[in-house]
């Protein structure tokens, strides 16, 4: 039976006219109050800011002539912005498929039946739950050289004093960023894949089963595709996350040492924030949405190609 | 199932995830553990060389602290805030998330502008949203706060639930408008307990994105609606640092959470395999 | 002589009269009276978070409403955010904050983007010009105007001390072995070089118990210490002529090196430490110098360590071991500071000016400097000579006149247009030499940063700038 056969079907069964175009719109109403929100508090301000961002409004000067790209020119020649978006990349490229393996894992863990399941799932979430503000300071404590068990824990297994600085080391700093954030993150993936695992239709696990396929066989065959776009609404929505890291990073490094962990948000924190380049901020604002945008739209299309 | 009554080879892969899932929260828990205890040190037990696993006696001193010097407002404004607008953000989102699902409403362009709002860095915004909750007098006020982290949330909670939504058989649908009921009854009925899972895990972090949100926080409010995260970062002084009440406030900023998660979790995940999806 | 005793009797008379009459009078008491007329109304001042706030939380503001019935809104906002806001409260015209806390190096840009408010008028409308002239000149002449004009009450005496354990400089067998190494007495260092050379002579003979010292070494405060031994040894910041950045030269490599190589007698992972953590190490003895604010020197005394609020300083195993002296080559920093202004788009700028004036005179300050939880440390000349501070713990005098001489011999921060820019700059050149990259490389790549900072402001208008605050007694070494 078609959609729109079931909908006409439906119809006939209403014959009040004020009942009709309730279920005429309804696709329209329900959407309504949510884009009435996102309209209020996320098209102003973004216009505003592309206002701006023709502007040169900084700190003390409130020039409001429009002085066209010159900021946006101002961008390229930044080599200190390009950095930090390569920073954020590298961190964006290892993290993510970290979290999803480990997520993923996890979940296929906890995915069958197992007593006290409930208090296992409780403590996993705990982790995405802590402020990063804190999770980001405690870590610091944690590889601290006098203060942190981390480098009271390696040294045990290596049998030797361990005096690894991990905020300091350049060698280390981001291990220590990535672990910091795959440890805060990964409870998500879990949670997410756990859900969606659930939902995959048991009738055809059931059937696999009964042909004797192999475990891997039946991930690919079953599994990958039920779950497939729950998958990619978190990848995704994970990754525009990560492009987006800043407390954890600021808690751990603040974007040293010099600024080799400095990612495209604390960047533009320190501009916008300390230093009021608000048009300059604004600029290099919708640089990241542009990109984020190009983004998004391949993910889009090939989860498009893929279903 | 009786562990009794299962061959040994299903007895053996059980303990090996018993103990699998013991190691991994371990690890994973062990931040928070540290945290935990922390909150119950003296300041000499957290600087101390080498490092203190466990500290001499518990003493809740810490947050003692926080209740008498009123800091535990803060989970209550942020109880409040992040509560009422994951609530909203939930209600309205599955919402719009059924309608983009299933009738595709306003088509890729729509979608594509929903999520697009996630992409937008905070600090693009937090400026000229102060400049209008000053106009509008939203600043430092409850309202203001909702509204901004239902409207951050929205996206979220819109995409994820659709990807729900769309694993839910149309049939399903389909044969219950047979039946006579209305969309509406539809929506509650049917798709509501099909994604009860998927809800729940959104739900968790549209509470989690709006609880930890520090910036907004940080710019719209000045005394009367200090959050959670902007009061921890009340203790992270250039020249102190709270360690004590930073971990106890902590704490007991991740109990709600806590309690919430483990109420919720069981309808995380569908133990049951619901016969009706053959039709 | 009946007659001149006469005279002289009646002389004193008036004298007394009149100062009695004139003590009446005094600043804080002005401002109590002056406020009273605003009973009812609340005023909001911005306070640096945490430990600072106690202050007006506590102390001041149920003080002030008991005496005029005006209330105090306390917005606490963390240091690094502190300048933010209060722009973004300017900026945007939303004139919630009455009075400010503000850091004396923001103050050129504060003032010219017009957020602050010029005081002169309300200060010789209360009369408030004697008791500014009671403040620390350290403080009272460079912390306290702008283009001429009154911006901010001076409210914190910040300088770096050299804090050093006397039981170990005064060790008989240590200065005994000392003596015979380096021919030198064992005492506080006097130049650098001295430094190191104690430094690694205590570590060799005591680690792991005790090094030789240890600083803060990470964001932001390093840059503040860089920026006094740069001045000291000779370097200067720029070229006045051209203003061009000279921070790499030979001086600034030298510097540069010299921190580095401090490193090696300090305890490990020293690279990671913050203000708490050399506090901390301090306090428990790990270190047998280090350089600091005034805090430091009290609560290594022991100073307030019953308190609630310091319960997070961990126990001071050093009180009564502690000395205090210059730092090497004598001239320390004073570094940071705090000023007590008033809005420029507040709604109550009198009631406002009021509370501050009553906050920073010489009756209220002295209490607010002795309350054990505070970071305000003393910066009037009556601080220095009270009877009473001297008397908070044995080396309280001691203490005193170091802060007094220090204060004197004081290096002001570099305070030019845009100045976090260039600061911001110099802690991550810092950082960076943490890491191990090569010194000359990071210096001169500061120096271009410098540059492209003060192409961007307008270099004419830095030039003006630099030029005013290179004029001043304590920006460089005379």
């Amino acid at each position: 039976m078609t959609l729109s056969a079931s909908l006409n079907g439906a119809e006939q069964r209403r014959p009040s006219r004020f009942g009709r175009m309730l279920e005429n719109r309804l696709p329209y109403l329900i959407v309504a109050p949510a884009i009435l929100i996102l309209l209020l508090v996320g098209l102003f301000p973004l216009i505003y800011s592309l206002i701006v961002s023709f502007q040169r409004i900084t700190m003390t000067e409130n020039d409001t002539s429009f002085v066209g790209l010159l900021n946006y020119a101002e961008l390229f020649r930044d080599t200190r912005l390009w950095a930090s978006l390569g920073h954020t990349a590298v961190i964006t490229a290892v993290a993510l498929p970290l979290e999803f393996l480990i997520g993923f894992l996890m979940a296929q863990l906890f995915i069958d039946r197992l007593p006290g399941r409930q208090l296992f799932v409780a403590l996993l979430v705990l982790p995405t739950v802590i402020s990063p503000i804190v999770a980001g300071a405690t870590w610091r404590l944690m590889f601290d050289v006098r203060f942190g068990p981390i480098g009271q824990i390696l040294s045990f297994f290596a049998g030797e004093p361990v005096r690894i600085l991990w905020t300091v080391n350049p060698a280390y700093v981001y291990p220590a960023i990535i672990i910091c954030e795959v440890w805060q993150w990964s409870p998500f993936m879990f949670l997410l894949l756990l859900a969606a695992l659930s939902n995959v239709d048991q009738s055809q696990l059931e059937a696999a089963e009964i042909d004797g396929a192999s475990y891997l066989r039946v991930l690919r065959a079953v599994i990958l595709p039920s779950i497939a776009p729950v998958v990619a609404v978190a990848c995704l929505i994970r990754s525009l996350d990560l492009v987006r890291i800043f407390d954890i990073v600021w808690a751990l490094t603040e974007g040293g040492p010099g600024s080799i962990t400095e990612t495209i948000s604390l960047y533009t924190y320190v501009q916008g924030f300390s230093q009021f380049e608000t048009s300059y901020t604004a600029a290099i604002s919708f640089l990241v949405i542009a990109l984020l945008t190009v983004i998004t739209t391949l993910v889009l299309k090939r989860m498009e190609l893929a279903r | 199932m009786r562990v009794g009554r299962l061959p040994a080879r299903k007895v053996r892969i059980l303990a090996l995830r018993y103990l699998g899932a013991t190691v991994v929260t371990q690890l994973f828990l062990f931040p928070v553990y540290w945290l935990f205890m922390i909150s119950f040190k003296t300041p000499d037990e957290i600087y101390h060389v080498p490092p203190l696993w466990i500290p001499a006696q518990i003493q809740f001193s810490n947050y003692f602290v926080l209740f008498k010097d009123g800091d535990v407002v803060a989970i209550l404004n942020s109880l409040i805030v992040a509560g009422v607008s994951s609530g909203i953000a939930i209600v309205l989102g599955t919402l719009c998330a059924y309608s983009l699902a299933r009738f595709s409403t306003g088509g890729e362009n729509l979608a594509m502008w929903i999520i697009s709002q996630r992409m937008i860095p905070p600090i693009a915004v937090v400026f000229p949203i102060f400049l209008l909750y000053v106009h509008l007098g939203m600043v430092d006020g409850f309202f203001g706060l909702i509204l901004l982290y239902t409207a951050f949330n929205l996206p979220y909670v819109i995409w994820m639930m659709r990807g729900y939504i769309v694993d839910v058989p149309l049939e399903l649908e389909e044969s219950a408008l047979v039946d006579g009921l209305n969309r509406w009854e539809v929506i509650w009925k049917v798709v509501f307990p099909m994604v009860r899972s998927g809800l729940m895990a959104t739900s968790v972090f549209t509470f989690v994105f709006a609880w930890n949100d520090f910036l907004f926080a940080l710019v719209l409010t000045r005394t009367e609606v200090i959050t959670f995260p902007v009061q921890l970062t009340h203790y992270f002084g250039g020249q102190s640092n709270f360690w004590g009440k930073i971990a106890a406030m902590s704490v007991l900023g991740t109990l709600p959470i806590f309690v919430a998660v483990s109420v919720m979790q069981r309808y995380l995940v569908r133990g049951i395999s619901l016969g009706a999806v053959k039709g | 002589m009946k007659f001149k005793t006469f005279f002289g009797a009646t002389a004193l008379f008036v004298l007394t009269a009149a100062s009695g009459s004139a003590a009446d009078k005094d600043a804080a008491d002005t401002a109590v009276e002056a406020a009273k007329k605003y009973a009812g109304t609340t005023i909001s001042i911005v306070w640096e978070a945490g430990l600072q706030s106690l202050d007006p939380l506590n102390y001041s503001g149920p003080q002030w409403e008991k005496l005029t019935g005006i209330k105090v809104k306390v917005v606490e906002v963390p240091t690094d955010q502190m300048f933010t806001k209060i722009m973004q409260d300017f900026k945007s015209g939303a004139g919630a904050y009455d009075a400010l806390n503000v850091i004396p190096s923001w103050m050129p840009d504060l003032a010219r983007a017009g957020a602050l408010e010029p005081l002169d008028k309300y200060v010789d409308k209360f009369g408030y010009r004697d008791e500014l002239q009671d403040i620390a000149a350290a403080y009272r002449d460079n912390q306290m105007q702008y283009d001429g004009k009154i911006y901010g009450f001076p409210d914190d005496g910040d300088v770096m001390l050299l804090y050093y354990r006397k039981d170990i400089f005064e060790d008989p067998k240590m200065k005994e072995q000392f003596k015979a190494k380096f021919g030198y007495d064992l005492a506080p260092p006097k130049d650098w070089k001295q430094f190191d050379e104690i430094g690694q002579f205590i570590t060799d003979k005591m680690a792991p118990k005790v090094y030789g010292a240890g600083f803060f070494r990470t964001a932001p405060y390093p840059q503040y210490m860089f920026q006094e031994r740069f001045r000291t040894e000779g370097g200067k910041f720029f070229n006045a002529d051209t203003m061009k950045a000279t921070v790499n030269s030979d001086i600034g490599l030298k510097v540069f090196k010299g921190m580095l190589a401090e490193n090696k007698f300090m305890p490990p992972g020293v690279e990671q430490w913050n203000f708490v953590d050399n506090l901390a190490a301090f306090l428990q003895g790990t270190t047998a110098m280090t350089i600091s604010w005034p805090p430091y020197g009290r609560w290594a005394a022991g100073y307030g360590s019953g308190e609630e609020a310091l319960k997070w300083v961990p126990k001071s195993q050093v009180a009564g071991k502690v000395g205090y002296a210059l730092t090497p080559l004598g001239r320390p920093e004073l570094g940071v500071g705090f000023d007590l202004s008033v809005s420029a788009t507040s709604k109550n700028k009198e009631a406002a000016y009021l509370f501050i004036q009553w906050l920073n005179s010489k009756k209220t300050s002295l209490e607010r400097v002795q309350l054990p939880y505070t970071l305000r440390d003393p910066f009037r000349l009556s601080h220095y000579a009270s009877e009473k501070y001297r008397s908070l713990w044995p080396d309280a005098t001691a203490y005193l006149d170091t802060i007094k001489t220090s204060g004197e011999k004081g290096l002001l921060d570099l305070s030019l247009l845009q100045q976090d820019k260039y600061d911001e700059a110099m802690t991550k050149a810092i950082s960076s030499l943490w890491a191990g990259e090569d010194a000359k490389a990071i210096l001169d790549r500061l120096a271009q940063q410098f540059d492209a900072i003060t192409e961007k402001v307008g270099i004419e208008n830095q030039k003006a700038v630099y030029k005013v605050w290179a004029a001043k007694p304590g920006a460089y070494p005379q």
